[in-house]
């Protein structure tokens, strides 16, 4: 009365299908489907196998149908009928749930919740990138040092804070350790407190001490394995003494150049940064001034030997924004290269029968339009999950990361989301089914040969040439009148062939 | 659908399982092996055809099964709605009777 060890396999499909059907039913099921099984791998050198081309692995996963379909019969009626293979209600769903799907990876991650559902910078719209080069100046250092210290004085009247800072390599020198090389930014002392980066309570982070080292969480954990003791201590970056002040989180950073480390400087420590050094400004535009413009503004500005520079003060707020744009760019390059993988007709052009309804018309361009927008909201939610979780430098690699990781779905999706509307029935916007092949490929491309789809409702035909011709070049929807429904009435209720 | 052997409206397979146990196929792996259709098309139809109250089910005695040192099977019959709805489909697949030939035209 047992099965033989290959055939376990079968039997635990057998037993997971199992969970799927109602308790009450479930252990009658499995004593039937069992016992069937028995037989099966009993019989299957016997010619009733051979009849059905049967083995127990293959028996068995029918099973996982069966068990479906006795779940789906607990679902009320409606409820089956919208939840059937292939429906717009299922499809929806599928969709949505891979959106919501998204939706939570974004909002377990860190700095994917922080661009996703707060702003980078809580004030970033009073904030503001000083830049010699236009947008570019936003993601390559464009400012010398000299132009940061003209500012710095003259412009009081329209920013309440500047700061300067300037990113490096430099050598961290940790006692009886390696000597990491990290990633520091180099910046003037208000930096971090211009960002509102620094924690207010912090005593050590009040300090105005010359030479105060910041350490990224991260940099921290690897490097001073998360020790609490090391706040205020000396340490040596590249041959300078400097005090460990404290610690900012990785997702507090968002500007351009990787951080591991910050290093504040007063006015004198600045000037040891090589004379040609250039960095980024970053200001906070005075209460008073003006309403801060959107997206920034342009701005002439006489140096102190008397020649005018333009300059471009860009919000921070349109910066945080460079990850949406970069998906937007991507989206409308996705746009652009759909043509090239695959055809826009959708090809369903009536032969006979009256023509389509306009609400149905209507329902299927909003089914259309919602695949359409589900799509690109689900690439975006996984992009954006993709983009900060590989830990980019800053907001400028995150929106590269981005735009990359966007395009092929976008493409893929869109791609699926026309060839999928072009396999639904027009009217009730089920997937068809069915497949024949019909006729055989013509010698003088006069007969017509290709496959034909049936919509499992009676609505009609779906007809795709194998080779477009002249005369047939397209697919093309034949409408079945009312008195072919009686051959599908059965198949339109939740049946194992449709199911 | 609802039982009502007057409209008749099974699909062909349907209409090809009970035929098979109308003709003698009492279990499902024979009328799968008698159709040619798959596991997972046959147990779901007769599910249906059983929710419709055209076959019943019952299973066979422990003691049958015992003597001959295997699991017992659940064997199917056709209702009286069963029949009289095979009756109605015959008139819609004339040629189902003799893909799989009952016991009445075995004896003719």
């Amino acid at each position: 009365m047992t099965l033989r060890p290959l055939d376990s396999l079968a039997t635990a499909i057998v037993i997971a299908a199992a969970q799927l059907v109602p308790r009450v039913d479930r252990s009658d099921w499995i004593a039937e489907w069992r016992g069937e099984l028995w037989h099966t791998a009993h019989q299957a050198s016997g010619e009733i196998c051979e009849l059905a081309g049967m083995t127990p692995l293959r028996f068995s996963m029918g099973a996982m149908q069966d068990a479906f379909w006795l779940r789906a019969a607990c679902i009320s009626g409606w409820a089956a009928h919208a939840l059937r293979r292939g429906s717009v209600a299922r499809c929806t769903m599928v969709l949505l749930s891979l959106a919501i799907l998204g939706l939570i990876v974004c909002f377990a991650l860190p700095r994917s919740r922080t661009a996703l559902f707060a702003n980078l910078y809580p004030d970033a719209r009073e904030l503001v990138v000083l830049s010699s080069k236009g947008q570019e100046g936003t993601r390559t250092p464009s400012i010398h040092l000299a132009e940061y210290r003209e500012w710095a004085t003259d412009t009081a009247g329209l920013f309440s804070q500047i700061a300067f800072y300037h990113p490096a390599i430099s050598a961290l020198h940790i006692p009886h350790h390696a000597t990491p090389e990290l990633s520091v930014i180099v910046g003037s002392s208000n930096l971090l407190h211009l960002l509102g980066a620094m924690q207010p309570g912090d005593r050590t982070a009040r300090s105005q001490e010359t030479g105060r080292l910041f350490l990224s969480r991260s940099a921290w954990q690897r490097w001073y394995r998360s020790d609490p003791a090391i706040f205020g201590r000396r340490a040596n970056v590249t041959g300078q003494a400097v005090v460990i002040a404290g610690v900012v989180p990785d997702s507090e950073w968002h500007l351009p150049g990787r951080a591991d480390a910050w290093l504040l400087e007063d006015t004198a420590g600045l000037d040891r940064l090589a004379p040609n050094a250039k960095g980024f400004v970053i200001a906070r535009i005075r209460d008073s001034a003006f309403p801060p413009p959107r997206a920034g503004w342009r701005w002439m500005v006489q140096m102190r030997h008397g020649k005018l520079y333009r300059y471009a003060c860009i919000s921070l707020a349109s910066v945080s924004l460079q990850p949406v744009g970069e998906f937007l760019m991507a989206l409308l390059l996705a746009v652009l290269a759909l043509p090239a993988t695959t055809a826009l007709p959708l090809g369903d052009y009536p032969l006979s029968g009256e023509p389509l309804r306009r609400w149905l018309i209507a329902r299927r361009w909003l089914f259309l339009g919602s695949k359409f927008l589900l799509v690109a909201m689900i690439v975006f939610l996984w992009s954006t999950a993709m983009a900060f979780a590989s830990q980019p430098a800053d907001l400028s690699d995150a929106a590269g990361i981005e735009a990359l990781a966007a395009f092929l779905p976008l493409l893929i999706g869109f791609r699926w989301v026309l060839q999928d509307q072009r396999k639904r029935c027009p009217v009730c916007l089920c997937l068809l089914s069915k497949p024949a092949r019909v006729g055989q490929p013509s010698c003088n491309f006069l007969g017509w040969s290709g496959t034909e789809l049936i919509c499992i409702s009676g609505h009609g035909l779906l007809h795709i040439p194998e080779l477009p011709t002249s005369w047939f070049a397209t697919q093309r929807w034949l409408c079945l009148d009312p008195s072919w429904h009686c051959l599908f009435a059965e198949a339109a209720a939740t049946s194992p062939e449709s199911a | 659908m609802g039982g009502m052997p007057g409209e008749a409206k099974l699909s062909h397979t349907a209409a090809m399982i009970l035929q098979a146990i109308h003709a003698g196929q009492i279990y499902g792996f024979s009328v799968m092996a008698m159709t040619g259709l798959p596991s997972g098309t046959v147990y779901p139809a007769m599910r249906r055809l059983e929710r419709d109250g055209l076959i019943v089910s019952k299973w066979e005695q422990q003691s049958i099964a015992d003597a001959e040192q295997r699991p017992p099977r659940k064997y199917y019959r056709l209702t009286r709605t069963g029949k009289a709805t095979l009756e109605a489909v015959y008139k819609r697949y004339p040629l189902l009777e003799k893909m799989i030939p009952s016991p009445e035209m075995d004896r003719v």
